[in-house]
């Protein structure tokens, strides 16, 4: 069976830190890395920050994801500052591309891949309750991991009977092909829907009383040393923005 | 404790009437039966029950029902949770959560029960469903007898007065089906109220008290259980039953065709990425050709992929096929192997019946599309979409387009998993029509009845190895019946005092925690 | 009828969104390669349009179509894209929504013009490559000023609304091309 895009194996996952962390991770990863709001004196911030998600995966035994990227992006780098400045034209501008579309989105990529395979369903509504957002997006959000799996297991099955039926690619024309593909994977996706809703319906689901959550969550030494670091840049750009540095 | 009265209802989308004029009065601590032919109401009766008719499903219903003090019609769908908990037919799409423990404690955290008490009810049901092991797992690599379990225990935890079940073993083995024995006998001895849709009855002897035979949206016979199998199971064939006792069971299908030529696999070694065993390890198999083979074993003995590396669909299995010197390896395969999925809906793609078998013609030849129409009996639906056909007809549609694109070997998964004596005997009706076409089919099932119904070979995987590989004749048969276990060859009350007392251990340990 | 959201509706929206999803990420792997990251938004909305178009069937109350976009933002947000998409989607969600309200949730018109509106939040992904340049540069200052010129050059800033109405128009081709397949197949299979 396929591995669900959220952890599920409660067991089997290393180091774990509060979904709220994490969050507060990726939204540093996002202000800084990706949307590069940069500090000149402080330049030496986000090469730290990047490392950050390379050692979380380290740490929750994704060790072959870390190595592999942590090398493409070391790569990237280097070709960056040795060898670019020695190219122009067209090599140039590919490169410059290259490195541009790697090195701001693969650390926030890679974080966002160490956010979704390390943390369950429930310790993420838990973490959305205790930060009070509402029902609304919860639930639709723990259907949607819910559904994730069940989608693609559906898309490759669809696949299969495309392949057997001789009906792939190449067949016909582009229209036809997504049809074929979108239409069984509709009806499907609708059908285990409509079961899915009743089945959590007849469990009591949207009661009027408040939800509790058994997955305890909470903030350790870890949390700690990854909060502290997320907020150094911030704090670089407020002490720049008031001129102390 | 329930108390239908005078209900008739009608779906929104559909013209037909699904129950007119049903009233049931069932008490506290019975377990009622409900059975019939696919269609007749069962299923919208259990709907009635659990609230979804009319909150979820809708459509028009006159009458009222009634649990306990609760007014089922009008009050809101997690009052009546509270009540009752159901437990559905597949165990693919019934769950919420994506680990076990989650689901388990779903209900609760829905009731807004507070924490401590929570653990207490998981540990407690996992405890009675005998699902310890399988806590903090991932749904996803769970069998569909442990997902049912853990869809038991999810429903105990709310700890409902009332349980209803619809078509539970539709997708189990017999084993699993034994296990889920247990958890209805468990709370029958708690003094639960059980009603339970199914279409097959050899199973629930025991736990039911009460039968209830539908035809048509209405109640044609109420009895006892003890009445009810005194009818025999001819009487129950003609009400379109499936039977009691399988142990009646004695068709001889091998014995009676000549040998018609050979397939020979070598080297069907299949491992799935990230698991330490092999999910199938075969190195030499010869299986008859032109005839109807029975894949048999539990969930989980590598049947499906068996079929999967068989029509090639997986590329890395290396294995050959060789039938008459001809060798096939997995790319060749594809183009002469189909597979008739468990679930119809992926392999229908066009707007007609018609486009359908047109799209795996080479030629398309609209004649001879007819034709294949015709012997499927499915020449009136032609430009229907397929979609909107019964899960029979989709059936026929997908193997009507096997025959288009002139495929030798067909392999069914689970072909009559949640079908009544009618359609089961229909489709082994097609799957004789197409071994006398000379078609070689492979049936992946747990449908004892389908084997001695249509099939003349069996082969029995386990870990993915080969255990058994013989014709159904006199010896086969026996055989057969020896490894669909103890269910079937003795009586099985006998066997299931043995089960009552590991159970009643059991019970004893829930109590305590 | 009950204008609140319920669990029935919310469990809808997760689902489709999960369809929507898993859709724009099997088409962005083809945004690995960066020549294809403009085109994607062309070819995202269209494609999305199917699953939205049938979601819309579904969409009876005010407020599934706004969630469906915040949700969108957050996954952005997960996968590491950055923020933006969850501002740009409450905005585009919220039009879409009062445009689909508009049409009193069954107008087949408005459907299609609600798909086009709907698919702008996709324009979230691309901000961060367009703005703060110089910020970005005023780090990098050894890289030379071809370097800079280059890049702006990969990302103009006309590029930012020319994307903005691509995603428009191929969220109307998306939205056409899902009715035309509910028409065709959906309504007959008897699941709108």
């Amino acid at each position: 069976m396929r591995q669900s895009i959220l952890q599920s194996d409660v067991d089997a996952r290393g180091l774990v830190i509060d979904p709220r962390t994490k969050l507060l991770l990726l939204i540093t990863m996002a202000v800084f890395v990706l949307g590069s709001v940069g500090i000149a004196q402080l330049s030496f911030i986000n090469p730290v920050l990047c490392l950050i998600p390379f050692c979380l995966l380290l740490l929750s035994r994704r060790i072959k994801v870390a190595v592999v990227s942590l090398l493409i992006y070391a790569l990237i780098y280097l070709v960056t500052m040795l060898v670019m400045p020695h190219t122009t034209g067209l090599i140039n501008f590919l490169l410059l591309g290259t490195s541009v579309v790697v090195m701001r989105l693969l650390p926030g990529i890679l974080t966002g891949m160490y956010v979704l395979s390390s943390t369950t369903v429930s310790e993420f509504t838990a973490a959305m309750q205790r930060m009070h957002i509402t029902e609304k997006l919860t639930i639709p959000l723990s259907v949607m991991f819910r559904f994730f799996p069940t989608v693609a297991d559906e898309f490759s099955s669809i696949n299969d009977a495309m392949l057997m039926r001789g009906v792939s690619f190449g067949g016909g024309n582009v229209g036809k092909m997504l049809e074929y593909r979108l239409v069984p994977l509709m009806t499907c996706s609708v059908k285990i829907g409509e079961e899915l809703s009743a089945a959590a319906l007849t469990r009591g689901l949207g009661g009027s009383v408040r939800r509790t959550n058994v997955c305890r969550i909470g903030f350790h030494l870890a949390d700690a040393v990854v909060i502290t670091l997320c907020a150094a840049p911030y704090a670089g750009l407020l002490l720049s923005r008031c001129g102390v540095l | 404790m329930i108390e239908i009265k005078n209900v008739s209802f009608s779906y929104s989308n559909s013209k037909a009437v699904s129950l007119s004029d049903v009233s049931l009065h069932i008490q506290k601590g019975e377990a009622v039966l409900l059975c019939g032919e696919s269609g007749c109401g069962k299923t919208t009766v259990t709907r009635l029950i659990n609230g979804l008719i009319p909150h979820y499903y809708e459509g028009e219903m006159f009458g009222s029902v009634r649990v306990g003090e609760l007014d089922v019609s009008k009050a809101e769908l997690y009052e009546t949770a509270r009540v009752v908990g159901s437990v559905f037919q597949n165990p693919r799409s019934q769950f919420f959560c994506v680990d076990t423990t989650s689901e388990i404690a779903f209900g609760c955290e829905n009731m807004g029960l507070p924490e401590d008490e929570i653990g207490q009810r998981i540990a407690r049901a996992a405890e009675e469903m005998d699902v310890i092991a399988l806590l903090r797992r991932s749904i996803f690599k769970l069998s569909g007898g442990e997902k049912q379990r853990v869809a038991c225990a999810s429903v105990s935890a709310l700890q409902p007065e009332v349980l209803v079940l619809d078509e539970p073993t539709s997708n189990l083995d017999m084993a699993a089906i034994e296990k889920l024995w247990e958890v209805l006998l468990l709370w029958k001895k708690q003094g639960k109220t059980i009603i339970i849709a199914e279409h097959r009855l050899h199973w629930l002897m025991d736990i039911c008290d009460r039968v209830v035979y539908m035809s048509r949206g209405k109640v044609e016979t109420d009895c006892s259980m003890r009445e009810f199998i005194l009818k025999g199971d001819n009487r129950l064939t003609e009400m379109g039953l499936r039977p009691l006792y399988l142990k009646n069971f004695a068709h001889m299908n091998g014995s009676r065709k000549e040998h018609g030529g050979s397939i020979f696999l070598s080297d069907f070694f299949f491992c799935y990425k990230q698991a330490k065993t092999p999910a199938l390890d075969i190195r030499q198999l010869e299986l008859p050709k032109g005839k109807i083979v029975a894949i048999i074993g539990y969930n989980g003995s590598g049947k499906s992929t068996f079929a999967r590396c068989l029509c090639g669909l997986e590329k890395r299995c290396r294995g050959i096929l060789n039938e008459a010197g001809k060798e096939k390896k997995a790319k060749q395969r594809l183009k002469c192997c189909y597979m008739v999925m468990q679930d119809v809906n992926h392999q229908l793609f066009t707007e007609s019946v018609l486009d359908e078998v047109l799209l795996s013609m080479k030629e398309p030849d609209e004649a001879a599309a007819v034709k294949i129409l015709d012997s499927l009996n499915l020449l009136p639906m032609k430009e229907l979409h397929p979609m909107s056909l019964s899960g029979g007809q989709k059936q026929r549609v997908a193997i009507a387009s096997a025959v288009a694109s002139c495929k030798e070997v067909i392999v069914f998964d689970e072909p009559t998993s949640g079908l009544d004596l009618r359609h089961m005997k229909e489709v082994s009706e097609n799957l004789k029509q197409l071994s006398e076409q000379g078609k070689s089919l492979f049936i992946i099932t747990h449908d004892l009845e389908l084997i001695f119904e249509c099939c003349t070979h069996i082969l029995h995987l386990e870990n993915g190895k080969v255990i058994g590989n013989y014709p159904l004749d006199f010896e086969g048969c026996k055989r057969l019946k020896l490894s669909f276990g103890s269910t079937v060859e003795t009586d099985f009350i006998d066997v299931r005092k043995k089960a009552n007392f590991t159970f009643n251990c059991r019970l004893q340990r829930a109590n305590k925690t | 009828m009950n204008n609140k959201l319920n669990a029935k509706d919310l469990i809808n929206v997760g689902i489709f969104t999960a369809v929507y999803f898993v859709l724009v990420f099997a088409v962005a792997m083809l945004g690995v390669i960066p020549i294809f990251m403009p085109l994607l938004c062309v070819i995202v909305p269209i494609i999305g349009g199917v699953p939205f178009m049938l979601f819309l069937t579904k969409v009876k109350k005010f407020g599934m179509i706004l969630i469906m976009s915040i949700l969108m933002g957050i996954l952005m947000l997960l996968t590491g894209m950055g923020y933006y998409a969850i501002i740009v989607g409450l905005v585009s969600g919220l039009i879409a929504e009062f445009v689909y309200k508009g049409g009193g949730y069954k107008s087949a018109s408005k459907a299609v013009l609600t798909s086009g509106l709907f698919s702008i939040w996709i324009i979230g992904n691309y901000i961060p490559l367009f703005t703060n340049i110089e910020g970005y540069f005023a780090t990098r200052q050894s890289f030379g000023q071809e370097y800079i010129d280059a890049l702006t050059g990969l990302m103009p800033a006309w590029m930012c609304p020319v994307l903005l109405v691509a995603a428009f128009i191929s969220g109307i081709i998306g939205g056409l091309f899902g009715r035309a397949l509910l028409k065709k197949h959906f309504a007959k299979a008897g699941i709108v």
